[in-house]
């Protein structure tokens, strides 16, 4: 075999301390979980790991609790998902189509995205706490309701809550990609429908949509993967209440670990976890991908 | 250390003084979140870093077979003294341990009470028949019979622990880790509290917390309440207590059977990873000491956990208040069973149904019987 060359050996030692930061704070914590998702490790077991094969993940199809918050984390995500793409596609056309005031346009709209979670959390608590809240105050003034509204403490109306912080959040996110992608637009393409005597929604169809294709998969896969992974908005806002109604797979998994000090299970919910959101993931791909193909 | 809010400044006034009686020991108050279950998470985020990060662990019953099992307090049997533990109230004190070892030093005690509109009945009643005869013949349309906490917490756990105690039945054994919530004790419980609903109770009550139902009994809206000892400090102001409207008894029964009520409480413990127990352990004393209670006692309503220091008019409901199971795995059992109770109570899940379900998920979490 040759000797590998010396400026080959110089090359790889540039890739040493990626490879190594990699290691420890991905790969390592990675193997780690899917690990130990194989073993008990509880107050039962004092802490010890004792081998439990796939005992943790038989636990996981009897938990009616995690059923509940898988179906929890669905709905979060399905519905927030799509309000945030409607939400984000109808501002960047908006915005797009503007002449004037542009910039500032872009810049205020994007305010909401660049706050922290926990605070916008903190903030939308507030305006719908039942006694003190904007919310309350205004619909009560305007009549619309005659006494104050418990949003946070029923379980529709608290679900309900969490989607629109959420929503609130990360729709400029949507709007930001899309934005993008429609400054990447030829305005030949527009001038050509127009000659063909098309008009806005056949310029929208055959010229916007299939040109924002790429850019509604980068949008949708960020946001679902974020949604499906909610934390701290709902941990924040609703601590996962009123009775569980809000409560997602990660705030489960948290209580799991922090609260009932349970990591073996604690660690197959999340691996449970990844493997469902992959296999969506992976679905949407494979949709996106063929539909993108036939476009064009 | 990590408190509660300290609303009336009172911890840190007292705090003051132990510090100009023994300067030479630094005590730190952190008031930490007022939900316990947050306090709670904060101590187990802090033990499992290993860091030293609260000497002295502010602590309710519930917790202490947790974080004991885990190994992150430090053992007090060899430190408490004789003359204390004589004193402390001995079902405060059988809390505070786990394995036989003691962790946590008794500050105050809790335990369910009934509490009774005095002008409008003339003796408490004892049994759940006597309770829902007497709601039954004096509500009216704007006052309820019986208000109870059913809101899906802890509290809702409590409340129907005395039922369940009262019917005879058991929840957990913590000894032989057996569950008895599919037993026909639990489902006559249930179906106690799920029958007050729309009959002696406001179905509302199910999303009632503590203090809500303290300010409808207190506007004179109920009259029984299930509550805390604190409520009568609560009142001391209010026209009902005043004209001594208002009676305190123990929680009702079936009959043949025994008032209990939950016990509840909050003592102090050391956390293992401190590095100076014996000056932990002194502020341990002196927050435990008579001095301390009586103050705690005065301003804010807490009940010591002394035997020589029990208000009389508490002392017969006390005697009979029973310790939740004493398991490291509380927290979990609790929320499946706060889980099952709501759905039933809700009348998204039939009774039977949903304490199967809860006696099942129960035991496969404690590993006996899946």
């Amino acid at each position: 075999m040759k000797k590998p060359s010396r400026s080959f050996v110089r090359e790889l030692s540039w890739f040493v301390p990626a490879a190594v930061l990699l290691l420890a704070l991905v790969v390592y914590p990675v193997l780690r979980t899917i690990g130990l998702s194989f073993f008990h490790k509880n107050l039962l077991t004092g802490f010890n790991s004792q081998f439990a094969g796939l005992e943790n993940f038989a636990r996981i199809i009897t938990d009616s609790r995690f059923g509940s918050s898988l179906w929890v984390t669905v709905l979060f995500t399905l519905i927030s998902v799509t309000v945030e793409f409607g939400v984000g596609l109808l501002l960047a056309l908006c915005a797009s189509s503007l002449r004037q005031w542009r910039t500032a346009v872009r810049v205020i709209l994007l305010i909401p995205w660049t706050l922290p979670t926990a605070v916008i959390a903190v903030l939308w608590a507030w305006m719908l706490n039942d006694q003190y809240g904007g919310v309350n105050a205004v619909l009560l003034r305007v009549g619309l309701i005659h006494s104050p509204v418990t949003w946070l403490a029923e379980p529709a109306t608290a679900m309900a809550a969490v989607v629109f912080a959420d929503v609130w959040k990360t729709a400029p996110f949507v709007f930001l990609i899309l934005y993008a992608g429609l400054q990447n637009i030829p305005r030949e393409l527009y001038d050509a429908i127009e000659v063909d005597g098309g008009g806005a929604w056949a310029g929208f169809r055959y010229v916007t949509w299939p040109h924002l294709l790429p850019f509604t998969f980068v949008a949708l896969i960020f946001r679902i993967v974020q949604a499906f992974a909610v934390f701290d908005l709902i941990w924040v806002m609703t601590g996962g209440g009123p009775g569980g109604s809000t409560e997602t797979l990660s705030v489960y998994t948290y209580r799991t670990y922090m609260r009932y000090l349970d990591f073996g299970y604690g660690a197959a919910s999340v691996v449970t976890t990844v493997v469902i959101l992959a296999l969506i993931a992976g679905g949407l791909y494979r949709l996106v991908v063929t539909k993108y193909e036939r476009a064009f | 250390m990590l408190m509660e809010p300290d609303g009336t400044g009172l911890w840190q006034a007292i705090i003051e003084d132990f510090q100009t009686l023994h300067p030479d020991i630094r005590v730190q108050l952190v008031e930490g979140p007022a939900p316990t279950d947050t306090r709670e998470d904060m101590y187990s985020v802090s033990f499992l870093s290993g860091a030293a990060a609260y000497d002295i662990v502010y602590c309710d019953v519930i917790w202490t077979p947790k974080f004991a099992a885990a190994g992150w307090l430090l053992d007090l049997t060899d430190r408490a003294s004789a003359r204390d533990t004589a004193d402390f109230l001995p079902a405060d004190l059988h809390a505070g341990t786990y394995r036989g070892r003691l962790y946590r030093i008794p500050a105050f005690t809790d335990a369910g009470v009934l509490y009774y509109r005095k002008d409008l009945v003339s003796s408490p009643p004892a049994t759940f028949d006597e309770l829902e005869q007497l709601s039954r013949t004096f509500q009216s349309s704007d006052r309820s019979g019986f208000l109870w906490q059913g809101k899906q917490y802890e509290g809702l756990v409590t409340v129907f622990l005395e039922v369940l105690w009262g019917y005879g039945g058991d929840w957990i054994d913590p000894e032989t880790r057996e569950v008895s919530l599919d037993q026909p004790e639990a489902l006559r419980a249930l179906d106690f509290l799920k029958r007050s609903l729309g009959t002696i109770s406001p179905t509302a009550v199910t999303t009632y917390a503590e203090e809500d139902t303290r300010t409808l009994f207190q506007n004179e809206r109920a009259i029984f309440l299930r509550n805390w000892p604190y409520v009568w400090t609560a009142m001391a102001q209010s026209p009902l207590r005043k004209e001594g409207r208002v009676g305190m008894a123990p929680v009702v029964h079936a009959p043949g059977q025994r008032s209990a009520a939950t016990l509840g409480g909050w003592g102090f413990a050391i956390s293992k990873f401190t590095r100076n127990p014996e000056a932990a352990w002194q502020v341990v004393q002196y927050l435990t000491s008579r001095e301390q209670l009586v103050k705690i006692q005065s301003r804010m309503g807490r009940i010591p956990a002394r035997r020589s220091m029990l208000p009389p008019e508490f002392t017969p409901i006390l005697e009979s208040a029973r310790m939740r199971p004493a398991i490291p795995e509380y927290a979990q059992a609790s929320d499946i069973l706060q889980r099952w109770l709501s759905a039933a109570l809700t009348g998204r899940v039939d009774p039977e149904e949903a304490l199967k379900k809860a006696a099942h998920e129960t035991r496969s979490l404690l590993g006996t019987g899946a």
